[in-house]
């Protein structure tokens, strides 16, 4: 009987799966460049080089399915990530995606750079704006290395290193 | 003009303190101000719709983000699904009057149209919780589908209408009894409803479903990224699409996209000022909301709120 019980539990419990909590994880942070914003739009906006840039990623390959564009990114650390482009504005100067495979401490990983002038014609600003959130979908308690914090720390990583990254190649350049 | 006698100048003197006070009150009436939950900085920002400037900020519980707006009773109900309870503002002094503690997440509010109960789905026990305006606690619940999401109230049959975001279905209730359960597309999260119909925000399907509460047929229309709410207005359906950072305009009498306008980043929810024909989006990515011209939904103005506005719910009071 207990057993039965125990089965299911988890059988309920797996049923749920998709949920997660209520809470998106928000991380935005901005850098400041010493190029042009044209020269620093020009990188960013360039969905297939994020390995020129982000000091994570050791390469990028891009598959179409159908009429939407993905990027396969083989990571420093010998994981994969697979990311869909979501859409680009040139007058905003905004490229958006998600990361929609790989194993990460989060989900539902949406993001966008935002690229403006600075305070001159040699200056730009980087904006990058992560919306995820954690991978426990269920009641609390929520087990170790699944909850809000773990999520929040690695995205936040994930934007620092590229803000960083990007900063430093479009300054060496 | 020369005023022949005493009586004449007295009357036109009190026709005239009449007509002053008569324009004075009448906008003294006009309540303005749209009530704003910052999920990132627990705060609440009140934004007065005629000046379009935030007039106070208040210190909420931990992750503020649905609310209801009792217009008649001037209160704001909030929901931290941080700190599992209810911050009740006094919208005339907008001061906390009371925190009614929950134990359990509170999703989205909605009212009674007498205003004497507020609904709040409960996202981890898939409950409505049923709480007297009046005693300020609890005292009832109802059992729902999964991962209760968004809740509202058709006053013209008396249904309570929520989306179960991982059943993939709504659920109307008549007093406690459900009377029907309708697929929707997938991940249902915001709704709305007007006369005989109710609507359906489906996240993962880019789509919304409309259901004839009448014969329960149902229609579905694609629109933007990631919608997460919608309302309606005369013929036209609005949705905020989060992911494509736009709003979806829907003309309902030929169930189609006429066309999409831009919004701040991540818009997530909208309400209406009926009295000054106005439209609000909050913009979760830009910590701010972006308020609009009815008439030709043209942007008003953007303004800047707290961190992560979100205002899940009526969050205008009228």
């Amino acid at each position: 009987m207990r057993k039965f019980i125990l089965a299911l539990i988890t059988l309920m419990f797996s049923m749920s799966i998709f949920a997660h909590g209520p809470t998106p994880q928000k991380v935005q942070e901005s850098v400041t460049v010493n190029v042009s914003v044209e020269k620093a739009w020009a990188l960013v906006k360039d969905f297939s080089v994020i390995d020129k840039w982000h000091p994570a990623v050791k390469n990028t390959k891009i598959e179409k399915r159908g009429e939407d564009t993905y990027r396969i990114l083989t990571l420093e650390s010998g994981g994969m990530l697979e990311e869909k482009f979501r859409s680009i504005d040139d007058d905003l100067k905004k490229i958006k995606w998600e990361i929609t495979k790989g194993k990460v401490p989060f989900s539902d990983f949406n993001a966008y750079i935002i690229v403006s002038k600075g305070a001159n014609a040699n200056e730009s600003i980087i904006q990058w704006t992560a919306r995820f959130y954690r991978t426990y979908k269920l009641n609390p308690p929520i087990p170790e290395g699944e909850d809000d914090a773990t999520a929040k720390a690695a995205g936040q990583d994930i934007v620092d290193n590229g803000l960083a990254g990007l900063k430093k190649t479009l300054e060496s350049k | 003009m020369i005023i022949q006698n005493k009586k004449t100048a007295l009357t036109i003197l009190i026709s005239l303190l009449i007509l002053l006070s008569y324009v004075y009150y009448s906008h003294q009436k006009i309540n303005s101000k749209a009530y704003i939950t910052n999920q990132g900085d627990n705060t609440v920002s009140v934004v007065d719709l005629n000046s379009l400037k935030v007039v106070k900020t208040i210190s909420v519980g931990t992750a503020p983000l649905g609310i209801t707006i009792l217009n008649k009773k001037n209160l704001a109900f909030i929901g931290n699904v941080g700190t599992d309870d209810i911050t009740v503002i006094d919208t005339n002094t907008d001061q906390i009057i009371k925190t009614i503690k929950l134990n359990t997440a509170p999703l989205s509010l909605t009212s009674s149209p007498d205003e004497s109960k507020v609904y709040i789905t409960d996202w981890f026990k898939n409950n409505i919780l049923i709480i007297s305006v009046e005693e300020m606690k609890v005292i009832n619940s109802i059992k729902v589908g999964k991962t209760p999401s968004g809740v509202t109230f058709n006053e013209e049959y008396s249904y309570l209408i929520v989306t179960n975001r991982d059943s993939n279905s709504v659920e109307v209730f008549k007093d406690k009894k459900l009377i029907k359960r309708i697929g929707t597309g997938k991940h249902p999260f915001g709704v709305h409803t007007d006369g005989k119909y109710a609507y359906t925000a489906n996240v993962y399907d880019d789509s919304i479903t409309i259901i004839n509460l009448e014969n329960w047929t149902t229609k579905t229309i694609s629109v933007g990224a990631h919608p997460y709410n919608i309302l309606t207005h005369q013929n036209l359906g609005l949705v905020t699409n989060t992911i494509d950072d736009s709003l979806s305009v829907i003309d309902l009498n030929i169930s189609k996209e006429i066309k999409k306008i831009k919004t701040g980043e991540t818009p997530e929810n909208l309400d209406i000022h009926r009295k000054l024909n106005i439209l609000v989006v909050t913009n979760w990515g830009s910590d701010s909301i972006s308020v609009y011209d009815l008439k030709n939904l043209e942007l008003i103005k953007e303004i800047k709120t707290g961190a992560q506005s979100r205002s899940f719910g009526d969050f205008i009071l009228q």
